[in-house]
């Protein structure tokens, strides 16, 4: 886990929009087209891997996002975890998983960075610039898509009814950051 | 701009796509007794066809993943989507 000072994890807050970085929070994808590995996940995790396209599953701990069909993002729902428990829980699914080749691990703890936008409006801010159509993804809680927004590759979370947690790639994360609350402050 | 309906993901705007050409090349069993002349024609050439033409396409901004679209080049209509591996529609 990198030990970084965020420029952007202050809480911005607009007339119906709040937006804030989340950090750090573990992340793991993980990659398998075996059979075991869902009985795998469900017992390390107690979260089964979500078969259907564009949903999730998750419990009081974890999150775990279908990103393709032999591709999920587990994330934490604890902002408080310490590093050494971050690198347990990577090791745990590392030795499960990777080591008895059932599939791969990868931590991108710090390879995404997770913002988190709520209110009323955040659908109209994030379509000013996105090709996607939100109208089935925000009445559906704990949806998942990835798409693009100001031509940023990024990954969306329906964690609740205006309620979302964006994952974006590190390098990428400032300039959509910047992005987000220029466009905040028209809406 | 059209729409793509991702067999993996549902329907996308095409910016979330690229292609990646002509689809069902098949490549020479041994390219070492080719000609340069054949090489090329098997790295290079093209079909281009102003009508239906067979692609391979990429969810490159989505679930990264691989699949065949029969397209009109002259109108992007889409006629048919279909994953890797599938056989493609006989009729169009």
């Amino acid at each position: 886990m990198l030990n970084f000072s965020s420029p952007i994890n202050k809480e911005k807050s607009y007339s119906e929009i709040k937006i804030i970085e989340i950090e750090p929070v573990a992340k793991i994808n993980l990659r398998s087209s075996k059979r075991e590995f869902s009985t795998k996940i469900g017992k390390l995790l107690s979260i089964l891997p979500p078969a259907e396209a564009n949903t999730s599953s998750g419990n009081e701990n974890f999150n775990l996002l279908w990103l393709s069909p032999d591709e999920w993002l587990v994330y934490s729902n604890n902002k408080q975890q310490s590093l050494e428990e971050q690198i347990k829980l990577e090791e745990i699914l590392f030795n499960e998983i990777s080591n008895l080749n059932q599939g791969a691990v990868t931590n991108v703890s710090d390879h995404w960075v997770m913002i988190n936008l709520k209110g009323n409006k955040i659908y109209d801010l994030l379509s000013k610039s996105c090709p996607y159509n939100f109208n089935e993804f925000k009445k559906k809680k704990g949806s998942v898509t990835q798409t693009i927004i100001n031509h940023i590759d990024v990954i969306l979370h329906n964690k609740d009814n205006n309620d979302l947690n964006l994952f974006v790639r590190r390098s990428f994360a400032e300039d959509l950051w910047l992005w987000l609350n220029d466009g905040a402050r028209f809406i | 701009m059209f729409l793509i309906n991702c067999p993996y993901c549902g329907e996308r705007d095409q910016t979330e796509f690229s292609c990646g050409g002509e689809a069902h090349l098949e490549r020479p069993k041994q390219p070492t007794e080719l000609s340069d002349d054949q090489w090329a024609e098997y790295l290079f050439m093209r079909k281009n066809i102003k009508g239906i033409q067979y692609e391979r396409w990429n969810h490159t901004h989505g679930c990264r993943k691989w699949f065949n679209i029969v397209r009109d080049t002259s109108n992007d209509k889409i006629h048919a989507v279909y994953k890797i591996g599938e056989k493609p529609p006989v009729k169009i």
